[in-house]
Formats: C-alpha cells, sequence, structure tokens
C-alpha cells in the first residue's frame, strides 16, 4: 500500500539546513493498522505530511498503492489524495461555516460525485459515527469528541483505502479518545489501512505495530496482538 | 462544480463582511451610474455643435465717455475700420454675445399679445446685415438680412420686420420644417421668417432653450456697445492684439475692454460644467478605487481567516483551481446582490436627481454598463488573493497553528 524507499526531507532556509527526515524507508501492507511515534520535532508530522502528499519530499521515492509519486504534478497529487487518502487531523479541522452534513460532503465535491450520491454516503457515514441526527448542526455545537467523529465521517466518505491519523485523540478526554480508538479499530477491521501518529504509548499499544521515529529514521518497531514479526517493515538505520 | 449551496449557506452563516461589501458596491453602483450619466450628458453638450466657427471669432467692449458723440456714426465708423483690417472677415456691433451666458432672451409667440397663444423662449441678438457672416453662419432656407432690413432705433416708432431663426425656434413655433414666410410676434410686434439657420446656439447654449435663438436686423446704440469680429483661421490673435490700438486711434475718449474669443467666453461659461464634471470623475475614481480595496481587503482577510480551513480542503482532495473558483464564486454571489440592490439604488437616485437638479434621466444602459465594469473589477480584485489562496500549501491542515 505504502512504500518509503530512502526518503530524505530537507528545510533551506538562508542560514540553516534542516533533514527532518534522513534515509527513511517503511512499508506498510493493504489492511495494516500502524501507530508511528516518537519524540517532539522527530519527523512524525513531516512523515505524515509526504505520506499525505501533503508536502514534496527531497530525495528516495514514495509509491502510494503502487503510484510513484515523485512523478505526479500538483493536480494529479489532489485527485489521487481525494481518491485514495482519508486524514483525520488532531485539531479535528472542520470548517467552521459548514454543517456537518456539508463538512463531510466536501471531499465528495472535489470528486465530483453525483447530489444523490453524495447525500447516501454523507448520510452512512454520519450514521456509523452516530451522529446521523444532527446533520444540520454546525461544528461549534458540538463536543470535541463528536467533531472528530465528524472528521473521522469526512474521511471515510470518500471509501479511502488508506486512512493517515494525526494525533486523532490528542484534543480528547480519556473517554471520548476511547471511542474514537474503538471506531478507528472497527474501520480497520473492515479493511482500511491505517497510519496514526501518537504521542501516547497506550494508545499505540493498541495498534496491532508500532513504529517510531527519532531524529528523521525508523529506528523502532514492535508488533503486537500477534501479529508475525515478518510483516513487512523496513527499519531505517 | 461551483459548489454554489455551500457557499451560499457559509455566507449566510457569517454575514457582517459580505453585508459591509454588499452595501459599498450597492452605493458605488448608484452613485457612479448616475455620475457616468451626467458627465455623459454633459460632454455631449460640451461636443455639440454650437454652428459657430468660435476659434476664429472674438468680442470687445467699446466704452464711450464723450457725451458729444455721435454714437451711431462711430459705431458705423468703427465698423468699416474692423472690416478694413487686414485679417478680418467681418465685423458687426451687437447687442450681445451667443455662447457667453449674457444678453436677451423672451418669447416669441404666433399671435400678438396679448393674445393667447403658443410661446416659445428664446435668446435674440441684435445686429446689422452683417451679423450672420460675422457668426459664420449661412441660412439654409430662405435669405439673409440686406441693408433695407435693418432698422436703427432712435426716437422714431421704427421697428424691425424680418427675422431669422434657428431651425429649433421655427420647429417648435411652426411644426417640423415649417416657419419660412411665417410669421410671428415679439411681443405685440410682428416679424415674418426670411431665413431658418440649421444650427445657431443663443446666449445659454446649455438651457432648456440653448438652440433656440433669432437673429433680429436692428442696431440701437449706447456709450456701451458690443462688437464681434471674424477673421482669417490664422489671424485672430494678431487681429486681437490691434483692437484697442485701431478703436482708440478713431476716437480716444473710450476704453475698450473685455477682447476676448468666442471660444473663450464658452469656456467660461462652461467652467461650472468642466469643474462638475472633474469633481464626479475625481468621486468616481475613488468610489472605484475604495470599492476594489474593500473586496481585496475582505478576500485578503478572508483568505487569512481561513488559512487552515484552505490546507484542510487541499488536503482533502481540491485543486489549486477549486480554491480560486471557491473565492471567486463567492466574491461573484457577493457582487450579485450588491449590483442587483445598488442598480435598484440608482434607478431611484437617477430619479430623485432628475426632480432635484433636472438632469436627464438615468438610462438604463449606464447602470449595465457600470455593473459589469464593477463585477470585473470586483473578480480582478479578488483573483490575486485567491491566486495566494491556492498556493497555501495543504500540510498548513497538520499544524497546530
Amino acid at each position: 500500500m505504502l512504500d518509503m524507499k530512502a526518503i530524505s526531507k530537507v528545510y533551506q532556509t538562508e542560514m540553516v539546513q534542516t533533514h527532518a527526515l534522513r534515509d527513511f524507508n517503511l512499508h506498510v501492507a493493504e489492511g495494516e493498522f500502524v501507530a508511528v511515534t516518537g519524540p517532539s520535532g522527530s519527523g512524525k508530522t513531516t512523515f505524515l505530511n509526504i505520506a499525505g502528499m501533503l508536502e514534496p519530499f527531497s530525495g528516495g521515492q514514495y509509491c502510494l498503492d503502487g503510484v510513484d509519486i515523485g512523478k505526479l504534478n500538483d493536480n494529479a497529487r489532489a485527485d489521487l489524495r481525494n481518491q485514495k487518502i482519508g486524514f483525520i487531523f488532531q485539531g479535528f479541522n472542520l470548517i467552521p461555516d459548514l454543517n456537518l452534513y456539508e463538512n463531510v460532503e466536501v471531499p465528495l465535491r472535489y470528486r465530483g460525485i453525483k447530489s444523490a450520491e453524495r447525500k447516501r454516503r454523507v448520510e452512512e457515514c454520519l450514521e456509523l459515527v452516530g451522529l446521523a441526527g444532527r446533520a444540520k448542526h454546525l461544528p461549534q455545537q458540538l463536543s470535541g469528541g463528536q467533531q472528530q467523529r465528524v472528521a473521522i465521517a469526512r474521511a471515510l466518505a470518500g471509501r479511502p483505502r488508506f486512512l493517515l491519523a494525526d494525533e486523532p485523540t490528542g484534543n480528547l478526554d480519556s473517554l471520548m479518545a476511547r471511542q474514537v480508538m474503538e471506531l478507528l479499530e472497527q474501520i480497520n477491521r473492515e479493511g482500511a489501512t491505517i497510519v496514526m501518529v501518537t504521542h501516547d504509548p497506550e494508545l499505540a499499544r493498541r495498534a496491532p505495530r508500532n513504529i517510531q521515529i527519532v531524529d528523521g529514521r525508523v529506528t523502532d518497531f514492535t508488533l503486537y496482538q500477534g501479529r508475525s514479526a515478518e510483516t513487512p517493515l523496513a527499519a531505517g538505520g | 462544480m461551483f459548489e454554489l449551496k455551500p457557499t451560499i449557506n457559509a455566507l449566510m452563516r457569517s454575514k457582517l463582511g459580505a453585508v459591509l461589501l454588499i452595501l459599498q458596491l450597492a452605493i458605488t453602483l448608484a452613485i457612479v451610474s448616475n455620475a457616468v450619466s451626467i458627465i455623459q450628458d454633459r460632454l455631449t453638450y460640451l461636443n455639440k455643435d454650437t454652428g459657430y466657427p468660435e476659434a476664429e471669432i472674438f468680442k470687445f467692449n467699446a466704452l464711450n465717455f464723450d457725451k458729444n458723440l455721435d454714437l451711431l456714426q462711430q459705431v458705423e465708423l468703427d465698423e468699416q475700420s474692423l472690416r478694413d483690417l487686414n485679417g478680418v472677415i467681418d465685423a458687426t456691433a451687437v447687442s450681445s454675445v451667443v455662447l457667453s451666458g449674457s444678453g436677451s432672451s423672451g418669447g416669441m409667440q404666433l399671435k400678438p399679445e396679448p393674445q393667447e397663444s403658443k410661446r416659445v423662449n428664446m435668446g435674440y441678438v441684435t445686429g446689422d446685415e452683417h451679423l450672420l457672416n460675422t457668426l459664420g453662419v449661412k441660412v439654409s432656407e430662405g435669405r439673409d438680412f440686406t441693408e433695407a432690413d435693418v432698422v436703427v432705433i432712435d426716437e422714431s416708432d421704427a421697428r424691425p420686420s424680418v427675422i431669422i431663426v434657428s431651425r429649433a425656434l421655427s420647429d417648435e413655433l411652426f411644426g417640423q420644417g415649417k416657419g419660412l414666410g411665417e410669421t410671428l410676434y415679439w411681443g405685440a410686434d410682428p416679424l415674418t421668417i426670411i431665413g431658418i439657420v440649421d444650427t445657431m446656439a443663443n446666449q445659454w447654449p446649455k438651457s432648456s432653450f440653448g438652440t433656440k435663438t433669432a437673429m433680429i436686423p436692428m442696431i440701437r446704440v449706447g456709450n456701451f456697445q458690443k462688437f464681434l469680429v471674424r477673421t482669417e483661421p490664422q489671424a485672430r490673435a494678431q487681429v486681437m492684439r490691434q483692437i484697442e490700438e485701431l478703436m482708440l486711434a478713431s476716437h480716444r475718449e473710450r476704453v475698450i475692454s473685455d477682447v476676448t474669443g468666442l471660444d473663450q467666453k464658452k469656456a467660461r461659461y462652461d467652467a461650472k460644467d468642466v469643474l462638475m464634471m472633474r469633481m464626479l470623475m475625481t468621486l468616481i475614481v475613488v468610489l472605484v478605487v475604495v470599492t476594489a480595496l474593500g473586496v481585496f481587503g475582505l478576500s485578503t482577510f478572508n483568505i487569512s481567516k481561513r488559512t487552515k480551513q484552505i490546507g484542510t480542503r487541499r488536503a482533502l482532495g481540491a485543486r489549486k483551481s477549486a480554491i480560486v473558483r471557491y473565492f471567486v464564486v463567492e466574491n461573484a454571489l457577493i457582487c450579485s446582490v450588491g449590483l442587483v440592490l445598488g442598480g435598484a439604488a440608482a434607478v431611484l437616485l437617477g430619479q430623485k436627481l432628475m426632480n432635484w437638479y433636472s438632469v436627464p434621466a438615468l438610462s438604463y444602459h449606464f447602470i449595465a454598463t457600470t455593473a459589469g465594469l464593477l463585477l470585473l473589477m470586483s473578480l480582478l480584485s479578488v483573483l490575486m488573493p485567491a491566486l495566494r489562496a491556492a498556493n497555501i500549501s495543504p500540510s498548513i491542515a497538520t499544524r497546530s497553528v
């Protein structure tokens, strides 16, 4: 599903060159649930941004579902993001001027899906996250946990095969965090590949596979829940 | 494709900025379309043919102090010396000067006073048989004055019996294309129309009767006498410089003043209109610039307020073109509402201005054209901020601040 080989990312200013990722290698197979941990400034967000094609990488090769991302132009990357990837952000990133229905509908509009099909999918996804009755509400009328569930509905509406979650429970209390995590696990069981960046070791342990990033490299990986150590993984040196 | 419904819904939920811009656009359209209409009307007037070769004609005044002077003889002497001057085509003493905003006006009627009949306001100039030639106009129907037509007003009861009028005056009195040979009445005095001039403005060309002009073959001399002189096209300045010396050489006990070209006279008469036009143009420029800045400012503000939202949209699969389109559509929606309201306001303002200041009725094409240009300006103003928004990196979506 996700295949990164010798990826590097350098942020260049006039005075300083910062290596956010160096010789970064990772393979994530279809259907995996991977938690990515690491200290602040280790390169987790940079990895997430590159994995989600939100920013370009400086070197190496990145293939998503067999497509070489380095060869795509901006429009093609936007289309691929829209079709293959669902994003769940730490701050939920719901659009405050749109109601829940319209928020979930956003990625479907960019895909050019017809109105009736959009309606069906939005209602289905809001139903899945338990918020079908609040479709006309604005995000600010919901609790943090409910907003994150809307964000998950939005991520799922496009039926992506790959979900990228950036600290999805970071702004939630423990009860809400558990509910969101259970929802992600359910989605993973239904076949979606999930890569989740988190600070929380307890949350990370719930994922079948953990990797740790330190100084822009994959330094460690752990397998939980009886998964085989042969699960494809290439740890950078 | 245009995300119309969610864009409208979003605008309805966050109205303040949009409402202010709608008001600004509406006010701009109402004022600018009326101002453009007034400017257009004034420009039409300023470019309108008066009938005279203004750059070849000048006037001057002679104020006599000699109580023993035979005024009629002096006027005839002055006219002759003017006509003999090198470069002069013709000259005549006149009662007033056309295009100057000063002179004599009155009403011409179909029946003698005190009988009730149709009465048309007009401006008139009196002079001798050189009057039309000095003004550089020709009759298109009938004939010019002859020496025999000219009456000198003194102590006798002699009154002129013929008149030459402008086409506008004869049409108004007698109907389209009629009038030659007809009799009209100046008070109780009958005057037969012996000639019609197609275009001949009077002393007040921007008045409602500015084209209704009468030339009367009559000389009434006084201590204060006005003269008109027409010269060869290139000779006017040189002739004007010689006038004072020429007049004083003939008789010294008088003052020669206001030696002024007819075009300069008209420019002075039109000065308020030109000033008004400049002020209106300044107003238009200021309003349009302020509105453009308003659109630009609101778009820029919206974009900086929605940076994260734009990044999120990009992360969710929006192409750059979709971001540009979103802001352009949003702006077009705001503009449309503003321009519809502004169009209605423009019509109302036009009606009020027409009632209060007698400006011409506002034509709808001024509103449509101004609205179109404002829409274009507005779209151009939003384009730069929208392009900047499209360049916001989608990675902004994952940043916590």
